[in-house]
């Protein structure tokens, strides 16, 4: 397992997306890969922007697990409990003149992982995403 | 720049020549450019996506705010839109909003 630990994290978003793109556990997902730097792009930038008060020197820890036809990935934070998953998912069949703009990002996560779960364990928000791995290029 | 983006107005019609990637690196500055024509009179917003290889919410939410906050309900425009833009595109629903054209 890889682990990845960012600290401090504010206006890191960009230096920590690319350093798990680089590892060879998420670099080797040829397919998916798209999807991949879609959905971390969208969990990181939320706990950067959003997971600690402001000024707060928070921290963020991923793991990465890479089996041959999976790859599963936790987020860890230690900011305020907050389940994405449970907040409002944004209404897609509304016209683009009525869409609000939140939320997009987590429905963005689901719709293109197999699995996305949450957990709140020893302090710290827990996101973890499940994707299967095709191998094909 | 690769990234970048080049905003040009023409009569009512706004033209955004994209990069090769719209998302958290890029869009909040073309949010901030597309501010400047909030009251300046726009009927169509074209995004020129010929470059286009990537898209996260935030560039979606550059759209949404062209949408909503540039003239009064300006039509959307996508030149060269690649299929895996699209996909996201038909994920979140708002395909149906966007005129796309191949040039």
């Amino acid at each position: 397992m890889k682990l990845l630990h960012f600290q401090p994290i504010a206006g890191k978003a960009l230096d920590i997306l690319d350093a798990i793109l680089h590892t060879p556990e998420v670099a080797s997902c040829k397919k998916e890969f798209g999807a991949l730097r879609l959905v971390c792009e969208e969990l990181v930038v939320n706990v950067v922007d959003y997971a600690y008060p402001k000024n707060a020197e928070g921290y963020m820890d991923i793991e990465i697990e890479r089996e041959d036809d999976l790859i599963v990935i936790r987020f860890k934070d230690g900011g305020t409990p907050f389940n994405p998953l449970k907040r409002e998912m944004p209404d897609i069949t509304l016209p683009l003149e009525e869409r609000r703009i939140g939320g997009l990002g987590i429905f963005l996560t689901v719709k293109k992982m197999d699995e996305v779960s949450y957990d709140y364990v020893n302090n710290e928000n827990v996101l973890t995403i499940k994707k299967k791995i095709s191998n094909e290029e | 720049m690769e990234n970048q983006f080049d905003v040009k107005q023409e009569g009512t019609i706004l033209t955004i020549v994209l990069g090769e990637e719209l998302a958290t690196a890029n869009a909040p500055a073309l949010m901030d450019e597309l501010n400047k024509y909030r009251d300046k009179g726009v009927e169509k917003v074209v995004f020129d996506a010929t470059k286009l290889n990537y898209i996260a919410s935030s560039g979606i939410r550059t759209i949404i705010f062209a949408k909503q906050k540039l003239g009064s309900n300006p039509a959307i425009e996508f030149v060269n839109c690649a299929k895996s833009i699209y996909e996201v595109f038909e994920m979140t629903g708002i395909q149906d909003y966007i005129t796309f054209v191949n040039k």
